[in-house]
């Protein structure tokens, strides 16, 4: 497949979505459906790929760009995936030297409280898949209180759970 | 704009860093960063945080790539913003189809899975961690009503009625430009 043709497929997909897997209907709409070049078992595989690995869940768009069309259809993925994510800076222009007005910050304030229960609801199903015992459990604590109470760096918290997660497989834990 | 100005190597660095070692999707990455950029290093404050988060959320694709943009931008301008997009994401990129290829042998390995799951975990404690963080400079005697209207209120519309984050958060917006916080004034 063109690789010009799977970013603009993939763009257009990105563009009508607004979250990660949001894309997926019209991405299998278009290289399933319409295109055949990918067949259900890989769409399958590139959402299982992209959401595997770490990073956003619309990584899996360079996962269907590459088994479209190889490595061009990887690049062409990825410059999908990113495009659309500097519509973000008229807005931030269009709002910048209003935000001193007391509502507009009020308002602003008012987000950032809303946000900190969305984090909360976005933590819910992830909580439901990974906490499925006492360590599981043992480490998403430890890991809220070393955040929340010291200044340790995210990463080395990330590192150390993979580390005594792979640990507590070779011990059988 | 921010009154400590970063470099734009080092904020590259911190947009590398966490935006391709958190799993998980973009929430926690978003987590992260709030974490790393405010509270650690004191480079974004409460309010350019809001503001992207909330721009974020009505940009087309991928919420988090929208922040990285926003917030490279806030600190730094557009060169920031670029490589703030470029550093969250590539490596990433470049791990999907790697994993695309081993996907099968990779879901096999007892050991990836486990070390995953541990993540996954203290993904789920970070993002919690991350939330009180926000929350916590309202959690005056005065503030903590609009704490529970809002982040409870957020919390109840999601889980109990599906309410989207727009949705939610265009009700929080108009919430808090009727009932002006403390100080606003």
């Amino acid at each position: 497949m063109n690789p010009l043709l799977v970013y603009l497929l993939l763009l257009k997909a990105n563009l009508i979505s607004f979250s990660g897997l949001a894309s997926l209907p019209i991405v299998h709409a278009d290289f399933v459906q319409t295109y055949h070049v990918l067949t259900e078992r890989q769409l399958n595989t590139a959402v299982a790929a992209g959401r595997s690995g770490p990073g956003p869940a619309g990584i899996y768009i360079v996962s269907v760009g590459y088994l479209a069309a190889g490595a061009p259809g990887a690049v062409a993925g990825y410059l999908a995936v990113i495009t659309p994510a500097f519509l973000v800076i008229p807005l931030l222009r269009l709002l910048h030297g209003r935000v001193s007005h007391p509502r507009l910050r009020s308002a602003i304030r008012a987000i950032l409280l809303s946000a900190s229960g969305l984090l909360l609801s976005a933590s819910i199903p992830l909580g439901r898949d990974s906490l499925t015992g006492w360590f599981a459990a043992a480490v998403a604590a430890g890991s809220f209180a070393l955040l929340s109470f010291t200044k340790v760096e995210t990463l080395w918290v990330i590192l150390a759970a993979a580390a005594m997660g792979a640990g507590s497989a070779w011990m059988s834990l | 704009m921010a009154a400590v100005r970063p470099s734009i190597a080092a904020l590259t660095a911190i947009y590398a860093k966490l935006g391709n070692t958190t799993f998980g999707g973009g929430d926690p990455t978003i987590a992260a960063l709030q974490r790393e950029l405010g509270e650690r290093r004191g480079w974004l404050s409460p309010e350019q945080f809001a503001l992207a988060f909330s721009l974020s959320r009505v940009t087309p694709g991928t919420n988090v790539l929208a922040f990285c943009a926003a917030t490279g931008y806030q600190l730094c301008g557009w060169m920031a913003s670029v490589s703030a997009v470029l550093g969250a994401s590539a490596p990433s990129a470049v791990l999907a189809v790697w994993l695309t290829l081993g996907f099968e042998s990779a879901k096999r390995n007892l050991h990836t899975n486990a070390a995953i799951m541990a993540v996954l975990a203290a993904v789920t404690g970070m993002m919690v961690a991350s939330a009180f963080a926000l929350a916590r400079p309202s959690l005056t005697r005065q503030g903590w009503p609009r704490v529970l209207l809002l982040s409870g209120g957020t919390l109840l519309l999601r889980e109990a009625w599906n309410f989207s984050p727009l949705q939610i958060m265009a009700f929080a917006c108009a919430v808090g430009a009727l009932w002006l916080e403390d100080g606003a004034q």
